[in-house]
C-alpha cells in the first residue's frame, strides 16, 4: 500500500469548487493521458488512460465511483481497474475547507494498492511516476478551474513518502 | 589407420566435448527453434494479485480478437477434470485458477492464436474480476492461529503443510543438557531462482489421425514427464512421445510439470494442431521453480575444546501456495537431514515445518540434491560460529571434528550411510595450496592497520546420486537409471540413456565410459538422450545423479556387451572362453599376446560370424539401481577484502578442492566447478527474490534479479583429491552441484571473518554492499 497526499488552494468559493469536482464531465478531462471518458451516472464513470512506468506501457481501464461523505465538504472516490496484467485499487479522500481570503482549500489523500508487473517492475520508479501524474492532474484542474475564474491563487502539491514499500 | 592406445583408454582424460561444435556454432536445437506446420501459439493470462477471489472471467472479447482459436479457463479444465494436477510432493496444484488465485503471476487463463503476437495481444482482453483477499507472505505469520487459511481445498485447515523430523530427539536433548558449550544461530537461505538461460517451454502436437501426442519440452526428466502426462491426461503412455531437445540450462528448474505445459497439451488435444508455449523471462522468474527459502535455527552442543557433541536444527520452509517441491516422496524436506555434514556428531535432531504462503510454488533442487545446499550452508556457517565462541581457528576446529577416513562407511546420526571420504587430506591440500598460514599472518597485519580482510572455509559433504529405489521415489516412480548400447557391425556405437543433459557434457562423459569399457575410441560412440521413443526408461538429470546412476548403467551395460564379445572373441581366436583376456584395448588368447582381436573385429563377427547357436547382434540394456547414494566432498577457501568506504566485498582468491571420486573428464569436471562456483557466488552476493507485503514479487527480471557476468565473477582456482566410491561400478561420485552447495558458506564465512573484529557473528545472504556498509557505519567504521 502506498499513500500519497497533498493540498492546494483555489480562489473560488467552496460551492463552486465542489460543483466542479463532483461533475465527472468536467473533472474527467483533467485526468492526464485520458483516452476515453464514459460517464455512467453522477457517481460512477469509466476512463481509459494511457500509462507508462518504466518498460511497462499500455492502457488502463479504470472505474471511478464517488461517494459524498459530507455535501460540499468531503467525498470519497474509489478507483479500480487496470490493464496489461496489472491492477490498481485506490481509495481517495477529498476535503474542502474555506480559506480566510474566501477561497477554498482542497486536501486530498490517496491510498493506492498496485499489483502485477507495474508493482514489480516499477518498484523504484513508481513513486516518481505517481508524483508526475498527480502533479499533472492538479495542473489540469487548476487550468480548468481558472477558466471558471481567472483568479487562481498559488497552489501547492506534495507527494508523501510511501508508508511502506519494502 | 591404427587407433592410438591412449584414445582407447579415454577415462580420466580431458577429451574435447563432442557437443561443443554444435553449441559454439549456434547449431543447437532448442524448443523455440522448432517450428511445426500449422503451429499455434499460446500466451498465459496471469494474476496481478497474490491472493484474490475470482468473481468472474470474461473471455468474450479475447475470443473475438484477430487470430484467436481458443481461450481456456479453469472452468473449462474443470469440465475435463484437469483443473488440478498432482505435484511432485503429494499435494495438488491448480492448472488454471478456479475460485481464487494464491500467488502473483498465477496462471488464470490461456489464449491460443495463430501468432505469438496475437496471443499476447488477446491475453490483454481477458477480463478477470478479482476481489482482493488478505495476503500472507511471511511463513512465521502464516503459522499464527489467526492467519488467513490459504488452501481451502485442503482438509487440514491450517497453513502448515508438514512437520518432519529426523534423528534422535531424546538423546540429543540429553547431550545438550550436559554440554559445556552451546552455540545458537539463526540463518536464512533466501529465495533464489535457477534462472537458466533458456526459459521453460513446450510444443504439444496431437495427431488426430494416429492419436499420438508428440510433446517437445524443456525437460530434465522426459520419461518421468511422460508418465505423469499419461496419468493425468488418460492418454496411454505408448501414444505419448516426449522429446527433450537441446536444453539451455536446467539447474532443477526443468524438473517439475508446470501449468503452461498442461494447457498447451489440452489446447493441442482440443484443436488438433501443434501448440507452442514459450515463457518470457519474467514468467520464468516469477512462476517456475524457485529454490531455498529456508529459515533455519541451529544449535551445537560441544566440549570446551570445540569437539562437537550434538546438533539441533529447527527450520521453517516457505513452500509458497502449493507444495510442489521437488523431493523424493520419503523426504518431505529433501535430504536436509544431511545437515551434520562432514562432522562426527554423536547425536542430531532435525525438525522442518513446511508452510503455505502467497508466493509461487515449486521449490526445486537448484543445483542441489534436494535441500543439501541449505543443510551444507547451515552447518558450515554454524561451525564457524562455534569456532569463534571456543576460540579455535576454523580450520583446526574442522580437523578436530571430521569423520575419520577409517570410519567409512559412516552412519550419520540422522540415518545416512556415507560411502567413503578423506576429509583431512582434502582440507590439508586446500590449506597448503592457498597458503593458509601466510594468509592469516597477512590478515593480522592488515587488521593492525585497520583493514578488513577475511578468510572463509567450507568443508562440506554432498549427497548425490539419487537414488537407490529401496529408499527413493518421486510420485511413486522408483529412482534408478538406464543405458542401452548398440554396437553396429563396423564397431560404431549408439548409446541411449534415460537421463537428459542440459549442457553438462553427457555426450562426451558417457562416451568415455563406454569407450573405456569396450576398448573403443570416444569417436566411435554417439550418445543420445531425451527421446522417450528411443531411450530406455530413466529418471532424468538433476541432483548430480547422472554419473552416479546413468554412468553406472552405462558401465555395466558395456560390461554386458563385453561378456558377449568375449564369447565371440573365443570363437574367433579358436580358444576356450576362459582363455580369453581383455586388456582394455583388445581381446587375446591367454599366453598368446600376438593373437588378438579388437572390438571392431568382434562387432563385425557378431553380425556375420557368430558361433553356432549364438544369437547374432551386439547390444544390451541395463537398468542400474545403485545400492547407495554417493557422498562427494570438498574443502573450499575464500579470501576477501572489504572496502570500508562502500561496503563492497572483493573476492580476492577462491580455491575449491573437490573430491568426486573417479574423474571421467577433468576438463568437464573443472567446467562444472567453475559454473557452480559462479552460481554460489551469485547466491552469496547478488540474488534474492523478495516480496512486498501485498505479495508483489519484487525481482521479476534480470534487472532486479542479478546474474553475474564475467566482469563480476572472481577467478577460480581448483584442485582435487580422489576417493572413489566403493560401490559405484567405476568409482565416480558426481560433482555438478558440489560447488554450488559448498561455496556460499565459504563466501559468507570469509565476510564474517573480515568483520569479526567488530563483533559481527553472522550476516544473512545476499551480502549486498549496502548491508556491509550499514554494519560498518553502525560500528563506527568510516573512510
Amino acid at each position: 500500500m502506498r499513500t500519497y497526499q497533498g493540498d492546494f488552494v483555489i480562489d473560488l468559493p467552496r460551492q463552486t469548487v465542489w460543483e466542479f469536482v463532483m461533475d465527472p464531465q468536467r473533472v474527467g478531462p483533467c485526468v492526464p493521458d485520458l483516452l476515453k471518458l464514459d460517464v455512467e451516472s453522477e457517481t460512477r464513470f469509466h476512463t481509459l488512460v494511457r500509462v507508462g512506468v518504466g518498460p511497462v506501457r499500455g492502457k488502463f481501464n479504470l472505474t471511478v465511483e464517488v461517494a459524498v461523505t459530507e455535501p460540499e465538504e468531503s467525498a470519497e472516490l474509489s478507483v479500480r481497474g487496470g490493464g496489461m496484467g496489472s491492477r490498481v485499487d485506490m481509495k481517495a479522500k477529498l476535503n474542502l475547507s474555506d480559506t480566510e481570503s474566501g477561497g477554498t482549500k482542497l486536501d486530498w489523500r490517496c491510498d493506492a494498492a498496485i499489483s502485477g508487473p507495474i508493482a514489480s517492475l516499477g518498484g523504484r520508479m513508481i513513486d516518481n511516476e505517481a508524483r508526475k501524474i498527480t502533479e499533472k492532474l492538479f495542473a489540469n484542474l487548476r487550468e480548468a478551474l481558472s477558466s471558471v475564474s481567472e483568479q487562481v491563487a498559488a497552489t501547492s502539491t506534495e507527494t508523501a513518502e510511501p508508508e511502506s514499500t519494502d | 589407420m591404427a587407433v592410438r592406445q591412449t584414445e582407447l583408454r579415454p577415462l580420466g582424460k580431458s577429451v574435447g566435448r563432442k557437443e561443443d561444435p554444435r553449441f559454439i556454432r549456434g547449431k543447437g536445437r532448442y524448443i523455440d527453434d522448432i517450428v511445426l506446420p500449422g503451429m499455434l501459439y499460446m500466451c498465459l493470462v496471469r494474476s496481478p494479485y497474490a491472493h484474490a477471489r475470482i468473481k468472474s472471467i470474461d473471455t468474450s472479447e479475447a475470443m473475438q480478437a484477430p487470430g484467436v482459436k481458443l481461450v481456456i479457463t479453469g472452468e473449462d479444465l474443470a469440465a475435463m477434470n484437469l483443473a488440478w494436477m498432482p505435484t511432485m510432493a503429494n499435494d495438488q496444484q491448480m492448472v488454471l485458477a478456479t475460485g481464487k488465485v494464491l500467488y502473483q503471476y498465477q496462471e488464470v487463463a490461456a489464449v491460443i492464436a495463430e501468432t505469438r503476437e496475437q496471443a499476447v495481444d488477446a491475453a490483454q482482453l481477458v477480463y478477470v474480476d478479482y476481489e482482493p483477499l488478505p495476503v500472507v507472505v511471511d511463513p512465521f505469520k502464516a503459522l499464527e492461529p489467526d492467519a488467513p487459511i490459504l488452501r481451502e481445498d485442503r482438509e487440514q485447515k491450517s497453513n502448515l503443510i508438514f512437520h518432519w523430523e529426523a534423528g534422535d530427539k531424546e538423546a540429543t536433548e540429553e547431550l545438550f543438557r550436559n554440554a559445556p558449550v552451546v552455540v545458537k544461530q539463526d540463518v536464512r537461505f533466501p529465495r533464489v531462482h535457477p534462472s537458466p538461460l533458456e526459459p521453460c517451454g513446450c510444443i504439444a502436437d496431437y495427431n488426430t489421425a494416429t492419436g499420438k501426442l508428440t510433446w517437445y519440452v524443456t525437460s530434465q526428466a522426459p520419461h518421468a514427464h511422460r508418465t505423469v502426462l499419461s496419468l493425468v491426461s488418460g492418454l496411454p503412455e505408448h501414444q505419448i512421445r516426449v522429446i527433450s531437445p537441446d536444453v539451455g540450462g536446467g539447474f532443477g528448474n526443468k524438473v517439475p510439470v508446470y501449468p503452461g505445459y498442461v494447457c498447451a497439451v489440452v489446447a493441442s488435444l482440443k484443436l488438433g494442431r501443434p501448440v507452442k508455449w514459450i515463457e518470457t523471462r519474467t514468467e520464468n522468474t516469477t512462476s517456475t521453480g524457485f529454490a531455498r527459502d529456508y529459515h533455519m535455527t541451529a544449535e551445537i552442543a560441544a566440549e570446551e575444546d570445540g569437539r562437537v557433541l550434538a546438533l539441533r536444527v529447527k527450520t521453517i520452509a516457505d513452500h509458497g501456495a502449493f507444495d510442489a517441491a521437488a523431493d523424493p516422496s520419503k523426504f518431505p524436506a529433501g535430504l536436509f537431514s544431511i545437515v551434520t555434514g562432514s562432522y562426527d556428531f554423536k547425536e542430531a535432531f532435525v525438525e522442518v515445518d513446511g508452510v503455505y504462503t502467497n508466493k509461487a510454488p515449486g521449490g526445486v533442487a537448484y543445483r542441489c540434491s534436494f535441500r543439501v545446499t541449505e543443510a551444507a550452508y547451515l552447518i558450515e556457517r554454524v561451525m564457524d560460529v562455534l569456532a569463534r565462541r571456543v576460540g579455535v581457528d576454523p580450520a583446526e576446529l574442522r580437523k578436530r571434528n571430521f569423520i575419520r577416513k577409517e570410519q567409512f562407511p559412516y552412519k550419520s546420526p540422522t540415518g545416512w550411510t556415507y560411502d567413503s571420504g578423506d576429509y583431512e587430506k582434502t582440507l590439508a591440500l586446500a590449506l597448503e595450496k592457498i597458503g593458509y598460514e601466510e594468509l592469516r599472518k597477512e590478515q593480522a597485519e592488515k587488521r593492525a592497520r585497520g583493514e578488513l580482510m577475511g578468510i572463509g572455509i567450507s568443508t562440506f559433504t554432498e549427497v548425490v546420486g539419487a537414488g537407490p529405489s529401496h529408499t527413493f521415489d518421486i510420485m511413486g516412480i522408483k529412482m534408478f537409471d538406464s543405458a542401452q548400447i548398440r554396437v553396429h557391425p563396423t564397431g560404431k556405437v549408439i548409446a541411449r540413456l534415460g537421463v537428459r543433459h542440459q549442457g553438462q557434457g553427457h555426450e562426451t562423459t558417457f562416451a568415455q565410459i563406454i569407450a573405456q569399457e569396450l576398448g573403443l575410441s570416444t569417436d566411435d560412440v554417439i550418445v543420445e538422450e531425451g527421446d522417450t521413443d528411443t531411450a530406455p526408461y530413466g529418471l532424468g538429470t538433476y541432483a548430480s545423479r547422472s554419473t552416479p546412476t546413468a554412468g553406472g548403467a552405462a558401465a555395466l551395460c558395456a560390461r554386458r556387451i563385453r561378456e558377449k564379445a568375449k564369447k565371440i572373441a573365443a570363437h574367433l581366436l579358436e580358444v576356450g572362453e576362459e582363455d580369453v583376456v581383455f586388456d582394455g584395448v583388445a581381446f587375446s588368447a591367454k599366453g598368446l599376446a600376438s593373437r588378438t582381436v579388437t572390438m571392431k573385429d568382434i562387432a563385425f563377427a557378431a553380425y556375420t560370424n557368430v558361433p553356432e547357436g549364438m544369437e547374432p547382434g551386439l547390444e544390451a540394456t541395463y537398468y542400474y539401481d545403485p545400492p547407495n547414494l554417493t557422498f562427494p566432498h570438498g574443502a573450499y577457501i575464500a579470501v576477501v577484502d572489504i572496502d570500508k568506504g562502500t561496503g563492497a566485498v572483493k573476492v580476492r582468491r577462491f580455491l575449491a578442492v573437490d573430491d568426486c571420486g573417479t574423474v571421467i573428464n577433468p576438463m568437464i569436471v573443472e567446467g562444472q566447478v567453475h559454473g557452480g562456483l559462479t552460481e554460489g557466488f551469485a547466491i552469496a552476493f547478488m540474488q534474492d527474490i523478495p516480496f512486498d507485503e501485498d505479495g508483489n514479487c519484487l525481482a521479476t527480471n534480470w534487472m532486479d534479479y542479478l546474474v553475474p557476468t564475467a566482469l563480476d565473477t572472481p577467478k577460480w582456482e581448483t584442485d582435487r583429491t580422489v576417493t572413489p566410491s566403493p560401490h559405484h561400478p567405476i568409482g565416480a561420485k558426481g560433482v555438478g552441484e558440489s560447488p554450488n552447495v559448498g561455496s556460499p558458506a565459504a563466501f559468507v564465512n570469509a565476510v564474517v571473518d573480515a568483520l569479526a573484529p567488530l563483533g559481527v557473528e553472522h550476516i544473512d545472504m545476499p551480502i549486498y554492499p549496502w548491508k556491509v556498509w550499514k554494519i560498518l557505519r553502525e560500528h563506527g567504521v568510516t573512510e
